[in-house]
């Protein structure tokens, strides 16, 4: 936290850069505003505790008054906290050393589409559902879609490197951002240009992709669109095992096919999230399958992939799991009184491998994750050509804070170990922010001195979003 | 009406939301800080509950920026009736004294006038022109709004009532339903405008009492008996009641597309979304153009449960994003069923959408007149 003295001076210049009515000390402000959707803080926050608190949350109106703040805070050496949609899963808008929260929900413009290049322009702060909503009126879709997209915001996508659940053919947040407005922790405004590829050097956008605000604030983005697709077929499939799953989704990828959704759900998962509304044998996988596009070409490709899941021992149970997961998809999302009553807390490790090790990495982590007290139930999503990621969904609940918290953190430290161990990569889409910031060392490995060596040359007196992504962490 | 155990049971999960309903918000859009948002509301009452921490001035603040509209309970899941738990904590708010002065304000206004305008009681019918003199009695029970700022809409109400053959029964010793004292927290004020309303309504000779205001619909048929304030004779909102009389309306062709703003106590408070629809079809021959956001999905117009009095540009804020949907129709009409939506909608409408109150569109038909254009 800032001492008085500090905290006046900001304030007084940062109320003139925004107004009054756009920067706040008050407590209950700090307090609303303080967090994320980490499952840890919103256990914290049922179990009665405060979180740690900014001195201040300024909501900043343009690209300029970004500027203006972040001279301001550079000059005083004040953290800065850059904070999206709130939606982030891992704690990344925190204020764990307290300092400023930068609120850029009120940059929520969404600029002119350009039909001929499917590009749209867009500010940060504009939420995900907005935003889609919005596209779809011309025809179009980002192809972004996370859970979150209610909640979550462009600049918390772009931040945190996020992917939504059609990753598989649309990609992910970093296939689909051409050009990207940054403010560096000097007050610089910089630009990377969009064009489809280049060959000028390293491509510096992908610098700030999932920086999670350590290295400067992302205010705007050109993002690509794609037309709406003519149809959108399901189809699920059950198989034995996790392995019969598996060679049959690589199979699928190796002929050349690109489906949208490519879920593959382990025994736990398929019996939690099907055996009420669908017959399938006892101890099965359940495949999700979702394809989009030109009917002709859907159909055709429908066809091949059930196909090769059947050679691989799959049963077809129609679209019926499929269309009924696309149409609950953001059911899973929303609190229940199971998930919420007592200490009772859950969290996913998303991790991503290739496909040698995939499996491995799903074993060794679930053993690890269950001698430490967790329910472990997975699913396979996000599948591309080379590898995918693995949902390592986990429940536990304890008699009390002291231990649920304990507990908590043991079997995130069992899991990633186990994850790193087998050559995993501990996270796909949730990005690092707090809860896996001190892993960040072990999974960079000899690489994160470059992380290093960026971050103090950009941000040479750490004020930005100090503590996460394994940066400025102090004492 | 939900108990103690419920609240803390509903806060706690709210409190633990990734905020699923807030993209719906009007006062998020309005404020666009998690503060005045769902999440935000249950997480002060819950802190205040486990005895984290109590409800301060900038909280008391925060639980007065919410319009009550319970457009997040369409959203939610767990169904989670913020607004119901937010009036809830007004009322505590009341009873110790903490509500913002606006609210304490607006509450001595009505008490001592009986409306929350400072109008007099005296000019409360001033606007009346009544040509009919026999048919069927009907009691209209105006509500303050229409009887002192939208009286076009009240006499148009009074003459189409009278054109339908109805002999229309208004009283003038009526008070204001409590409405606005019951949302903003102030249910012992609220019921001493029951009883004096009760006690009128019941001794006038009429079948049925008719509204326009959808607000003291509300309050009508559930405030008031929730606390044994029974009407002896049945409460029908216009849009009903004029839904039964479908092949005695007229039909105009308005000459451009008619979308329909449904309001929150009309729509998702009492479950009337298709009468309005039926008549506004009848009347100008063509079905409602929907805008994207429409019954159920509704955004509010940002003039309920005190928000206008309190924060006035925030509410005009919401309006004008109303208005800027309603425009995205295309439509030359934006018809609505309730004077006071109608008041905050038409102080934000552009020169190319007339808004108009149900009693006003169906008078226009009568009348084949042209509607204001500027």
């Amino acid at each position: 936290m800032l001492d008085e003295e500090s905290k006046k001076k900001a304030f007084a210049r940062i109320a003139k850069i925004v107004g009054k009515t756009h920067v706040t000390k008050y407590e209950t402000d700090r307090i609303l505003n303080a967090h994320d959707a980490w499952p840890l803080s919103e256990a914290k926050l049922r179990a009665g505790e405060i979180l740690p608190l900014a001195d201040m949350v300024v909501f900043p109106r343009s690209v300029d008054e970004v500027s203006k703040i972040l001279v301001v805070a550079n000059e005083l050496k004040i953290p800065v906290i850059p904070v999206g949609g709130g939606a982030g899963t891992c704690g990344g808008t925190l204020p764990i050393y307290g300092g400023i929260q930068l609120d850029l929900k009120r940059l929520d413009q969404i600029y002119q589409i350009d039909h001929d290049s499917m590009l749209v322009r867009v500010q940060a702060g504009v939420v995900g559902i907005d935003l889609e909503e919005e596209v779809n009126r011309h025809g179009y879709t980002t192809g972004h879609t996370p859970t979150s997209l209610r909640a979550s915001n462009v600049g918390g996508f772009i931040a945190t490197r996020s992917g939504g659940s059609m990753s598989s053919l649309y990609g992910k947040i970093e296939d689909l951002t051409l050009g990207l407005q940054i403010v560096l922790p000097d007050g610089s405004i910089i630009e990377t240009k969009a064009v489809p590829r280049h060959s000028v050097g390293p491509d510096l956008r992908q610098l700030f992709i999932g920086s999670e605000g350590t290295l400067g604030i992302i205010t705007e983005a050109t993002l690509r669109l794609f037309p709406l697709p003519e149809v959108r077929r399901f189809r699920g499939v059950s198989f034995p095992d996790v392995h019969s799953g598996l060679v049959a989704i690589r199979k699928i990828f190796r002929v050349g096919i690109l489906p949208s959704v490519v879920r593959l759900y382990d025994p736990e998962d398929a019996a939690l999230s099907f055996s009420m509304h669908f017959q399938f044998e006892e101890g099965h996988c359940m495949l999700l399958l979702a394809f989009d596009g030109d009917a002709n070409k859907v159909k055709i490709d429908e066809k091949h992939s059930l196909k090769i899941c059947l050679d691989e021992g799959g049963t077809d149970h129609g679209e019926g799991p499929s269309k009924r997961w696309w149409e609950h998809r953001y059911d899973m999302y929303y609190p229940t009184r199971l998930t919420t009553g007592g200490y009772a807390i859950g969290d996913t490790i998303d991790i991503v491998a290739t496909y040698d090790k995939l499996e491995n990495v799903y074993h060794a982590m679930k053993i690890a994750m269950e001698a430490e007290d967790a329910v472990v139930m997975s699913h396979f999503s996000h599948m591309y050509q080379n590898g995918g990621s693995i949902y390592m969904i986990f429940f536990t609940s304890q008699p009390d804070a002291e231990s649920a918290w304990a507990t908590y953190k043991r079997i995130w430290d069992a899991g990633v170990a186990a994850c790193l161990r087998e050559g995993g990569t501990m996270s796909h889409q949730h990005g690092i922010g707090l809860s896996r910031s001190t892993y960040t060392e072990d999974e960079l490995g000899s690489s994160f001195k470059v992380l290093k060596q960026i971050k103090e040359v950009l941000d040479p007196n750490g004020i930005m979003n100090p503590g996460k992504l394994g940066l400025g962490v102090r004492k | 009406m939900i108990d103690s155990e419920k609240v803390a049971e509903q806060v706690r999960m709210c409190a633990a939301c990734p905020k699923m309903c807030r993209h719906v918000c009007p006062t998020f859009f309005a404020w666009r800080s998690d503060a005045p948002t769902p999440h935000g509301r249950a997480l002060l009452i819950h802190q205040e509950i486990v005895g984290t921490r109590e409800i301060d001035e900038r909280g008391v603040e925060v639980l007065y920026q919410c319009l009550e509209c319970s457009h997040c309970l369409t959203w939610c899941k767990p169904e989670i009736d913020i607004a119901t738990i937010v009036e809830i904590k007004r009322r505590d708010l009341v009873e110790s004294g903490k509500e913002p002065s606006g609210i304490f304000k607006l509450t001595a206004l009505i008490k001592d006038t009986h409306n929350p305008f400072g109008e007099k009681q005296t000019k409360r019918n001033d606007w009346i022109q009544r040509k009919g003199k026999k048919g069927r009695k009907i009691l209209y029970f105006t509500g303050c709004t229409a009887a002192y700022r939208e009286t076009d809409s009240a006499q148009d109400t009074v003459t189409l009532l009278e054109q339908l053959g109805f002999l229309v029964v208004i009283s003038s010793d009526e008070w204001c339903c409590g409405s606005p004292l019951f949302r903003t927290g102030n249910q012992e004020a609220g019921l001493e405008q029951a009883a004096h309303n009760i006690e009128m309504l019941n001794t006038i000779d009429v079948e049925e009492i008719l509204v326009t205001c959808p607000g003291c619909y509300r309050v009508l048929t559930n405030d008031y008996p929730e606390h044994g304030y029974e009407l002896n004779k049945p409460v029908r909102h216009i849009s009903e009641f004029l839904n039964t009389m479908l092949p005695q309306l007229p039909v105009m062709n308005f000459e451009g597309d008619v979308t329909f703003h449904d309001p929150c106590h009309l729509g998702r408070h009492s479950g009337v979304y298709d009468a309005p629809r039926k008549v506004i079809e009848q009347v100008s021959g063509s079905p409602v153009v929907e805008m994207e956001r429409n019954k159920e999905n509704a955004m509010c117009c940002g003039n309920g449960a005190g928000l206008r009095t309190l924060f006035p540009e925030y509410a005009k804020k919401i309006g004008a994003e109303r208005i800027r949907q309603a425009t995205s129709t295309g439509a030359k009409y934006l018809v609505t069923s309730c004077p006071f939506c109608k008041e905050m909608l038409n102080s934000q409408t552009n020169t190319a959408l007339n808004v108009l109150d149900l009693s006003e569109f169906v008078r226009q038909a009568i009348e084949g007149r042209d509607v204001k254009t500027d």
